[in-house]
């Protein structure tokens, strides 16, 4: 057992997917031109009021649910006070004390086990704008200023870097199941701050160190081990912790001093008065239950048991939402679950990686896939053929059948179409098939090749293989010699 | 005297082509030159923003003033501050918006107390404004300015901002009609924040039947100010008419005679009129200053923070850095009742102090409330004085900011307390108008405007001397 116990929360921000900013209705957009998307109430001009988004609160609601929270049925905005250039009103609108959701659970999958972490609380806020150092200027960029985050904050239940990082990908994955954040952690769409603490087995938390500019989930396993590293290392030679914010040198692989202390913020929290508490009826919480899906770990779960797919290929499946829908929609078709799972992270992915495009803006529809699966699985096309015919939908934007009819592909996968060019090639080879009848893998592959170059794309290699098989042990000895 | 007519064809008139609004500005330079009343004077601008002047609606081709911390695109809104001072606004507030519907031209903006902040204009960055019915004393504030272009006759109504008597003070003071509205009756989408929870968009207007008019016009909930609500189904048709029951206080405390006077006269009045008086206690009117003040510096530090010069405003030239600028901008940017009440109110938000002083300020402010409510079950409004002394001087050397500040009790009530209430002219002291001010339950100022319309027997207001005339020769034929 390690000497030391590490707890380790985290600080989660994450932009919620508005069309719109969470207090006007500037367009929520990143990457337009600077000062593009701002009007008065985001630049925080005099006589402006908020207006809160509705869809942001449902966003939210729809995250405290997934999360388990206890939602607050009377939830109130506070005004967080500090002087910043990028905060255009010089007070943060957020949450303090009734935020959206508090208390909740989630469970992930980490080192084998199921791991439960808790959640402090989650809180709907506004971003700050953006502040530029060209030379010696300071520009500005307000596009960002009022767009929609939500916060999310775990309790420090986290007992290693690597379970932070697990936890990270589960929850990003968790996020864009529900469509409320893109998880993109290298744009700042989701970005993450981590506590640690560590002490002696036993005696509980230690000494906090915040840790920022954890740009990606494996940052934050690494710079929690170094920190461990590093803390471990002043406690054991009798020192003390000092209670500070470090930043992540990716570079340096280390934890560099940001501020020693928490500069003592006063933010003098008190209640929006600009905005009523936000009291949902049951019509909002009914829409925001039907906007939840099945969550990615029990969704998983659910097809590994239901369609008997193996954990590898559940994971795959249920790990995004629109190729766990996707799948979902060709077995109801009537397409064999297994093998469709296999070939949706077989070929299928190989093929749009090809094309460097993804499922969603594909051609190939839930019913295409599913005729295709079932234009295999009934023997009417081998997978050779089904791969070509998949290469033709996502060209050309045609069904699976009328391919088929159009290319002509059938007949050359029976055996009496391949016997001849089979016959020719054993009698070719006979070393060969001495070596097949003697078990080697290779030789046989040697033949099939052999038969395929002759007989062309259209034959089966499963076939191929099996009459190959057949020949090679049907032979007589007496024959050979 | 030559004292003009002033039904809405005089108004119209004032309005009706290029020709004469041209000269309807120049008219008021010239009265206003006398009183100071307006920071901004551009009916010509103002009638450009106008879709359709020839509308049918009673406010149809009718001027008005803006108080200057009140947005109208392409006028200045700089709240009486130095640090707004070169700020045009980009958009126009909601309130005025509907005026503009209504095709009601706005003709300039209207002097104040800095950002609200006092009871007499004299904290205005830029000159102080005189009292029309005599020049030596204040307007009141901080509407000054829209109580005294209303009492000289420069237009018929203006919009004011009523944080704690804000309309209704001044209004007592210039001898005009000023209400503050139930509280988000009126949106504040373009009201510049001094303290969100209490302050309205308010009215100021030579009479009951133009108050009325204009609140029906701006009242309703808008989608821009999440925290207005339309007025309850029906809530006009059960207004109560005359005659009535009012309540009014038992002893009311520190009032200058002829106040009292005035106070008194008021109450016997009514009786005349047969209505029932009720004598109460309202045990809760020594908390109301400073609860009032707590919650409202504590929002105006916070409102307030805007102001750095980065994004609009007077900017602090040559700074090393953004911290330096933005604390040199705001030192030399604000004026002092201003700094007084954000240091105020950051030092009631301050934790370990929040509970001492602003959590307690809101229980007591619940109180208050709790208590108004329980007295609107035993009588239709509440008659109270609007302020203890019927005027000061110039020079403030007759009471001191602390002084006026205590003197907020009677008219910060309503806004602790969110309801309507209306200023009326009462009496005289002197020269001096003195007013009153009616209180109803929420959204109730129909039963308001039915209490002072038969109080004043439908007369609009007494003019102060040397109003707005229409010099000879003017050009009448123009005038349709």
């Amino acid at each position: 057992m390690a000497p030391f116990q590490t707890f380790i929360g985290l600080e989660i921000h994450i932009h919620l997917l508005t069309k719109t900013k969470v207090f006007c209705s500037c367009r929520s957009a990143f990457g337009d031109p600077p000062n593009t998307n701002v009007c008065p109430v985001c630049l925080g001009y005099p006589g402006v009021l908020p207006a809160v988004n509705r869809e942001a609160l449902k966003m939210a609601y729809m995250v405290g649910t997934a999360l388990n929270c206890d939602l607050s049925m009377h939830t109130v905005f506070e005004r967080k006070n500090y002087f910043y250039p990028d905060m255009p009103k010089n007070y943060q609108i957020s949450q303090f004390s009734d935020p959206v959701g508090r208390g909740g659970w989630f469970e992930f999958e980490t080192g084998g086990k199921i791991k439960r972490i808790s959640f402090h609380d989650i809180h709907l806020e506004e971003d700050a704008g953006k502040m530029i150092h060209d030379g010696s200027r300071t520009l500005l960029d307000y596009n960002r200023a009022g767009t929609s985050l939500l916060e999310i904050v775990t309790n420090p239940d986290f007992s290693s870097g690597e379970e932070a990082e697990d936890f990270l990908q589960a929850f990003r994955r968790l996020v864009r199941y529900l469509g409320v954040c893109d998880g993109n952690m290298e744009e700042g769409s989701l970005r993450c701050d981590a506590n640690i603490s560590i002490n002696r087995q036993g005696k509980g938390l230690g000494t906090k160190v915040e840790i920022k500019n954890l740009n990606s989930s494996r940052f934050v396993r690494k710079a929690m081990a170094y920190e461990y590293r590093r803390q471990a290392k002043t406690l054991k030679l009798g020192g003390a912790i000092v209670q500070e914010t470090r930043l992540w040198n990716e570079e340096k692989q280390k934890t560099q001093n940001m501020r020693t202390k928490e500069a003592a913020h006063d933010y003098r929290y008190f209640p929006e008065p600009d905005l009523p508490p936000f009291c949902p009826d049951e019509g909002f919480l009914m829409g925001v239950a039907e906007a939840v899906p099945e969550l990615p770990f029990f969704r998983k779960q659910r097809f590994g048991r239901q369609y008997g797919l193996t954990a590898e290929l559940a994971d795959f499946i249920a790990d995004e939402k629109f190729r766990a829908d996707f799948f979902e929609v060709c077995v109801d078709e009537g397409a064999d679950p297994a093998e469709t799972a296999k070939w949706l992270k077989g070929e299928v992915a190989k093929q749009l990686a090809r094309r460097e495009a993804d499922l969603e803006g594909s051609f190939l529809s839930s019913f295409r896939m599913a005729e295709l699966m079932k234009l295999l699985g009934s023997g009417r096309i081998h997978a050779n053929i089904g791969r070509q015919v998949l290469e033709l939908v996502l060209d050309e934007d045609m069904d699976p059948v009328r391919l088929i009819e159009r290319e002509e592909f059938a007949g050359s996968d029976d055996r009496e179409a391949l016997g001849p060019v089979v016959d020719q090639v054993l009698s070719n080879n006979r070393e060969a098939v001495l070596q097949v009848r003697d078990g080697s893998q290779k030789a046989l592959g040697f033949l099939m090749g052999q038969v395929l170059k002759t007989a062309g794309q259209q034959a089966d290699p499963k076939l191929v293989r099996r009459i190959l098989l057949d020949a090679c042990h049907e032979e007589s000895p007496a024959r050979k010699d | 005297m030559n004292k003009p007519e002033r039904g809405i064809q005089f108004w119209r008139g004032l309005t009706a082509g290029a020709e004469q609004l041209q000269q309807y500005k120049e008219l008021l330079e010239v009265y206003d030159s006398r009183i100071g009343s307006f920071l901004e004077i551009d009916p010509v601008k103002g009638a450009a923003l106008i879709q359709d002047r020839r509308g049918s609606g009673p406010l149809a081709g009718v001027p008005f003033g803006v108080k200057d911390n009140i947005a109208v695109k392409n006028f200045q809104l700089s709240c009486g501050s130095k640090i707004l001072e070169n700020f045009i606004s980009p958009y126009t507030a909601t309130a005025v918006q509907k005026l503009l519907a209504a095709g009601s031209i706005p003709v300039g903006k209207l002097n104040l107390d800095e950002f609200g902040m006092g009871s007499s204009t004299e904290n205005s960055a830029f000159h102080p404004t005189a009292n029309p019915w005599d020049h030596a004393y204040v307007p009141g504030g901080s509407s000054g300015g829209s109580a005294a272009a209303v009492a000289a006759g420069l237009v018929p109504f203006a919009l004011g901002s009523d944080t704690g008597g804000s309309v209704r003070q001044p209004a007592a003071f210039c001898g005009t009609y000023g209400l503050k509205p139930t509280y988000g009756a009126v949106s504040r989408f373009g009201l510049t924040a001094y303290a969100s929870s209490l302050e309205c968009v308010g009215i100021l207007a030579d009479s009951v039947h133009t108050t009325r008019e204009v609140f029906r016009t701006i009242m309703g909930a808008d989608p821009l100010d999440q925290t207005s609500t339309a007025a309850p189904e029906g809530q006009a048709d059960t207004a109560k008419s005359s005659p009535c029951t009012i309540g009014v206080l038992k002893q009311p405390e520190g009032l200058d005679a002829a106040t009292e006077a005035v106070y008194l006269a008021s109450i016997e009045r009514m009786k005349d009129l047969g209505w029932t008086i009720v004598p109460i206690d309202l045990s809760t009117l020594e908390y109301v200053v400073p609860v009032y003040y707590t919650i409202a510096t504590a929002e105006a530090s916070a409102n307030l923070a805007r102001y750095t010069g980065i994004r609009y405003g007077v900017r602090e030239q040559g700074t090393a850095n953004h911290e330096e600028m933005v604390r040199l901008t705001r030192e030399h940017g604000f004026g002092n009742e201003v700094k007084l009440r954000i240091l105020l109110g950051t030092y009631v938000l301050r934790s370990g102090f929040q509970d001492q002083y602003y959590v307690r300020a809101q229980k007591i402010r619940t109180l208050i409330l709790r208590e108004i409510t329980e007295l609107f079950t035993r009588v239709d409004m509440m008659l109270m004085p609007v302020f203890p002394v019927s005027g000061f001087r110039l020079g403030s050397k007759q009471m001191t900011p602390f002084q006026q500040k205590m003197a907020d009790k009677f008219t910060a009530t309503a806004n602790l307390a969110g309801i309507p209430s209306l200023s009326f002219p009462a009496g005289k002291a002197g020269q001096l108008p003195v007013g009153m001010q009616l209180m109803a339950p929420v959204f109730h100022e129909e039963r308001l405007f039915n209490a002072a319309e038969v109080l004043s027997g439908g007369r609009p207001i007494e003019l102060a001397p040397g109003s707005l005339v229409l010099p000879d020769g003017y050009d009448a034929k123009a005038v349709r």
